[in-house]
């Protein structure tokens, strides 16, 4: 049938259907090839982190996905495109302009501390503007007292490079092994600890543009409330059954009240991780 | 370790059950290796096919895995090229049920040829006037297809994903997936086609040979179609059986009705052509051939009822049941029609292959009678466990589907009024209780 092989014959037939068919492989072949090639591109191009996030961002349920917007109750209902990333959203600058302003602003959202001075991200992770124009970073008073006692934390090294929804900071604890979104792109340029209240220093990339993702202190109260919900239906697909309660206040020792629970599940959901 | 492999947010059960559920099937899978190696070390004898009736119980059953598995091609077709995005809720189901099927039916038709060695015989020396040929071809093609579809699978595992390079490669391939759905698209075109085309052109068999339409003949066409409508229907049985095994819920409603919509708009095209086809067999094709149909349908035990029985009873009531909106709504109706149209094919499959060459074509010729030995069904039975094991690990290490999350969230939601009543954790702040009381009686 191959033309070096006794039964081919240069007719029509056999020429169409040996052209089909190395098409057919062909084909295959340069797709995976060109799968390969591009693997090779994202990791020389550093895209690993971004193609992570994606991955876990498509993996999300649409309850989970919902945009800031929507928490904040300009929009009835919109899912977010941009992967929780509103430096590329067109409508977000829209929404923003609309925004009223005076609002009441609190250091403590339903019994959590939320700093107003403080940008939230929706991993549960801060950023706060220093004098010098550098920021810190830590992990918000909800995420603590869900993430618990931890074995260790692995920090980025310092003069490392983060990106927005990259990994940020390694929490191991003896159930699970979770990582924490970066909230900003930028070189750390320090660690600190649970002591000192933060966890990393970072000279931004674009320090104009650097923060306009991350939820502002009067977007806070109604994103934590939404935080609760998911954390009350992480629990409810845990095994836990019936066992919180209808809102409320956290308490610190949260575990403690749920040693049966898959926290590992749990983490996964509310630190957005797949 | 066997929890770090299950995907985080899902429930599996434990590790023991799950041991529990799949030994019965590694029996099975070991009863059907043993009758496998029979056939191959010793000879087809062992089989109860002859050379009159070389047809069997695995022809029949691969014809029937292959329609069935169309759903991998069509679903892929639906999703990727037509753009319809609630087939996002099955298509790694469709795509691991395809490569059961698939690499099942080669599997058979390896033991069944006999001489798996010289399977590469096929591609080098291939009969260029066999419809054979292109099945061949085809098959192997899709086969690869389907295996490099079943990748991304594979690495969405936990820990497969952990490394960067394959999560990328995963991230990279699903993008190009389209180009994978069209080349399945084509090739189950001609495959499917070319299976029933192989009856068609059986001049010395006046039961199954039709008219040519361009270079195919009619049975060419009626393949390709009800494997369309076959495929969706056997994608949502297999999915509503997985969800009463693992007593959880996977995919929408929606999804269920859109696939029970889709097997109908196909089912009823197959039920006017087969009907169309027969009517042109029965008054020109068959007594052109010197053969009065109903003579066929007078041998033995297959009456006209099969007739009757393929084309209405599993063809057009089922067609009829899908394509009401009302009664696709009801979840009965719609399994139970999806379960007659997967039916209807293997009734389709069993006539094409042991009817046709039972029934006798010259004078002196008898109606021959054909059951498999245990060493065919035990074979195909390695078929059924292999396939049963391999869904069974996909589905507790990889996500299958990917609504299953979402609707766990569903299934385990309790009722705001059970949280208000346990206040273990919680402290009470009135404006939360009203907005609570705001948001159960919105539910």
């Amino acid at each position: 049938m191959v033309p070096w092989v006794y039964e081919f014959h240069w007719t029509a037939f056999h020429v169409t259907f040996l052209l089909i068919f190395f098409t057919v492989f062909v084909t295959v072949a340069a797709t995976i090839i060109i799968a390969l090639r591009r693997t090779q591109q994202d990791e020389q191009q550093h895209r690993m982190e971004s193609i992570q996030w994606h991955s876990d961002f498509e993996d999300l349920a649409p309850a989970m996905k919902v945009c800031r917007h929507e928490l904040n109750g300009d929009v009835q209902h919109r899912v977010c495109d941009n992967e929780f990333d509103c430096r590329s959203c067109t409508l977000h600058p829209v929404f923003s302009a609309r925004k009223k302003k005076g609002s009441l602003l609190q250091y403590e959202v339903y019994g959590f501390s939320m700093p107003p001075y403080r940008l939230y991200h929706r991993g549960h992770t801060w950023v706060q503007q220093e004098d010098d124009g550098t920021f810190k970073v830590g992990i918000d008073d909800f995420g603590s007292r869900i993430i618990g006692r931890p074995h260790s934390i692995e920090l980025p090294p310092i003069g490392s490079h983060l990106s927005v929804n990259g990994r940020g900071i390694l929490v191991r604890r003896s159930d699970s092994t979770i990582r924490l979104l970066s909230p900003i792109d930028g070189e750390v340029i320090g660690h600190g600890n649970s002591e000192k209240g933060w966890y990393l220093k970072v000279r931004a990339d674009n320090p104009e543009r650097a923060t306009t993702h991350l939820l502002k202190a009067e977007e806070v109260p109604n994103w934590i409330l939404r935080e609760m919900e998911r954390l009350q239906f992480s629990f409810a697909t845990s095994g836990v059954g019936a066992t919180l309660a209808d809102g409320g206040e956290l308490v610190p020792d949260f575990h403690k009240h749920f040693p049966k629970a898959d926290w590992d599940s749990v983490l996964g959901q509310m630190f957005l991780e797949a | 370790m066997d929890k770090l492999l299950i995907p985080r947010g899902l429930q599996r059960t434990t590790f023991e059950k799950f041991l529990l559920w799949i030994i019965p099937w590694l029996a099975l899978l070991a009863v059907g290796a043993y009758a496998i190696y029979l056939c191959l070390a010793e000879g087809l004898f062992h089989t109860n096919m002859d050379n009159r009736f070389a047809f069997g119980i695995w022809i029949f059953l691969d014809l029937t895995v292959i329609a069935l598995g169309a759903g991998a091609f069509f679903t892929g077709f639906l999703l990727y090229i037509l753009r319809r995005k609630e087939l996002k809720a099955v298509i790694n189901s469709a795509v691991v049920i395809g490569l059961i099927c698939y690499s099942g039916a080669v599997l058979v038709l390896m033991v069944d040829v006999g001489q798996p060695l010289r399977a590469w015989f096929t591609f080098w020396h291939p009969n260029t006037h066999s419809m054979l040929t292109e099945v061949t071809f085809c098959l192997t093609c899709y086969l690869i297809v389907l295996l490099i579809e079943y990748v991304p699978i594979v690495l969405k595992n936990r820990q497969l994903r952990q490394i960067p390079k394959f999560l990328v490669f995963e991230f990279e391939l699903h993008k190009l997936m389209p180009v994978f759905a069209g080349i399945g698209t084509f090739l189950s075109f001609f495959h499917q086609g070319s299976l029933g085309g192989l009856f068609g052109v059986l001049r010395g068999r006046p039961f199954a040979f039709r008219e040519e339409l361009g270079i195919w003949p009619s049975t060419f066409f009626l393949f390709v179609i009800s494997a369309a409508a076959a495929g969706p229907s056997f994608v949502m049985l297999t999915t509503t059986l997985v969800e009463k095994i693992t007593r959880k819920r996977l995919v929408k409603d929606e999804v269920y009705r859109f696939l029970g919509k889709v097997s109908g708009c196909m089912l009823i095209i197959y039920v006017l052509l087969k009907s169309i086809d027969t009517l042109i067999w029965i008054n020109s094709t068959s007594p052109g051939n010197g053969f009065p149909a109903f003579e066929f349908y007078a041998t033995q035990s297959f009456g006209t009822w099969i007739l009757f029985t393929e084309i209405v009873v599993l063809g057009l009531i089922p067609a009829l049941v899908l394509l009401s909106s009302r009664l696709r709504q009801n979840k009965r109706y719609l399994f139970g029609a999806g379960f007659l149209v997967c039916s209807g094919i293997m009734l389709n499959r069993f006539v094409m292959t042991i009817q046709t060459l039972a029934l006798p074509t010259l004078p002196f010729d008898n109606f021959l009678t054909y059951a498999p030995s245990w060493e065919e069904v035990a074979a195909f039975a390695f078929v059924i466990a292999y396939g049963v094991i391999l869904y069974s690990l996909t589905f507790r290490y990889s996500v299958i589907f990917p609504q299953e999350r979402e609707l766990g969230q569903t299934n385990g939601e309790l009722s705001m009024r059970e949280f208000a009543q346990s206040r273990s954790v919680f402290k009470q702040p009135k404006f939360v209780t009203r907005l609570i009381d705001t948001f159960s009686s919105t539910k």
